[in-house]
């Protein structure tokens, strides 16, 4: 959270100051992480990279509070999404890779930190499952953090259709866990 | 209370027929499972894993989430560097501009929020955004001195956030400083902005008819305290929520079809004014 400071956190970080620009980066790069994981499935590390490339060559022009900054960023990150997908659809299935997630899908991990009766790994694993536009959506809301015209904006769509989106991904999950155990229960 | 939520609940979910499909939803409900301003326990039927599962996916970040901080300064510093023009002095560089009101307002009241019962969302009694919100704005002034929001405070004990010297407000500004913190540090606890504007979107998919069930009490508490005022949530939401979303949601079938009540700067009734004092949101989660 950047919250009251942002202004003066961006304006600094736009002149080149490391930790004003540390706080943006530890607020966003987490949450990068877990969208490029759903989203990508694999590469978040590289994405994530080329993000923050992005916004560091764009910050000292960026104006906006701090929704607009955060939706800034994601339209970077979806755009990195997007010219992976090209690079990789030009690749040969066999150097394409697995499915990073599989990592993530330990549910008995008992050292995963688990909120609300999920690891946020099982959690992520789980959203990747959906078909993409809804995990898109859904984690461009929740983990990203943004309003339904923002997501709209950044994915291309019309609000309508992103509404349409969650519901639907939302509805999905429920019927995919409806007491299918898969997942480790904390209480 | 917990017997409000729940009834006005229910009168939210009316319209969708269950008896057809047990897994209806109504969009009021969707938007407040995306905004995490729906604990589990009062979740539709079907529904409490999936709110579990958001808030585990919007959760604090981990320790190996916070890793790789050094590249990025590498390339903020080469592309300082490459243009050094007014950039990189402190002198030729503009002002710091004045904090924004709303800014302000969320620092100014975080004192009435520490004490106030939202403290309680440190240790996770809250749904995502709102214990995000909560736990970034009691981080942000933890030692209870919000007249000075640049000084972090102490966090709490259960909430990974900020914990460098981030202050680094208009005083922080050390050009080609080292000083960048190392990949070990933690914090960069979510954002409330975000979580604020989450709330909004919350409030204005309620606009209308059903104001005073839209939001929870303690998650209206949090955004009216966060705007300064339970009449002053219209005029902060306005603020902070993009073009068309503003508080005259389409999607919102009560919404009326004139100028709107609790629009533009109308004082939005008693909303959740039930909420004074109570406790945080029953998430039924064992500790």
């Amino acid at each position: 959270m950047i919250g009251p400071d942002f202004p003066d956190v961006l304006g600094a970080a736009a002149r080149g100051d490391e930790e004003a620009f540390g706080r943006l980066w530890r607020d966003l790069h987490p949450r990068l992480l877990r969208y490029f994981g759903v989203v990508s499935r694999a590469a978040a590390e590289d994405l994530a990279s080329e993000t923050w490339l992005g916004v560091v060559r764009g910050l000292d022009r960026f104006q906006g509070n701090e929704p607009a900054f955060r939706a800034w960023v994601f339209t970077i990150a979806r755009h990195e999404v997007l010219d992976w997908r090209r690079r990789a659809a030009r690749r040969p299935a066999a150097d394409l890779p697995m499915n990073g997630l599989v990592e993530w899908a330990a549910p008995d991990d008992p050292a995963a930190d688990a909120v609300e009766g999920f690891s946020t790994r099982a959690a992520l694993a789980e959203l990747a499952t959906l078909p993409a536009d809804q995990a898109e959506a859904i984690m461009l809301r929740v983990v990203a953090g943004l309003g339904v015209d923002r997501v709209a904006a950044i994915m291309g769509k019309r609000p309508g259709t992103v509404r349409v989106l969650t519901h639907r991904g939302l509805r999905r999950l429920a019927e995919r866990l409806g007491g299918d155990g898969r997942f480790r229960r904390v209480v | 209370m917990a017997a409000d939520d729940a009834s006005s609940a229910e009168m939210r979910r009316r319209h969708v027929n269950h008896d057809a499909d047990p897994l209806a939803l109504d969009e009021e409900t969707v938007e407040r499972l995306l905004t995490g301003t729906l604990p589990p326990a009062q979740a539709p039927a079907g529904y409490e894993k999936v709110a579990q599962l958001l808030a585990a996916a919007a959760a604090a970040p981990t320790p190996e989430e916070l890793v790789g901080q050094g590249a990025v300064l590498a390339e903020l510093r080469a592309a300082a560097r490459a243009r050094p023009t007014a950039a990189m002095t402190r002198g030729t560089a503009s002002p710091p501009r004045r904090r924004r009101r709303t800014g302000l307002a969320v620092v100014v009241v975080v004192g009435a929020m520490v004490t106030g019962g939202v403290a309680g969302a440190a240790t996770g009694h809250l749904p995502g955004p709102v214990r995000d919100a909560a736990r970034a704005i009691t981080g942000a002034a933890g030692n209870g001195t919000p007249s000075s929001p640049t000084t972090p405070g102490q966090p709490p004990a259960s909430a990974p956030r900020i914990t460098d010297a981030g202050g680094a407000g208009p005083q922080g500004s050390r050009p080609g400083g080292t000083g960048g913190p190392g990949p070990g540090s933690t914090g960069g606890g979510p954002v409330a902005g975000a979580a604020l504007e989450g709330l909004c979107e919350a409030y204005a998919a309620g606009n209308g008819a059903a104001q005073g069930g839209k939001l929870d009490a303690t998650a209206f508490k949090a955004l009216a305290t966060a705007a300064g005022g339970e009449d002053k949530v219209a005029t902060f939401c306005e603020d902070l929520l993009p073009g068309d979303q503003k508080l005259k949601d389409p999607k919102d079938p009560k919404q009326p079809g004139s100028s709107g009540t609790g629009g533009q700067g109308g004082p939005p009734a008693s909303t959740g004014g039930q909420g004074e004092g109570g406790p945080p949101p029953e998430t039924g989660r064992a500790p």
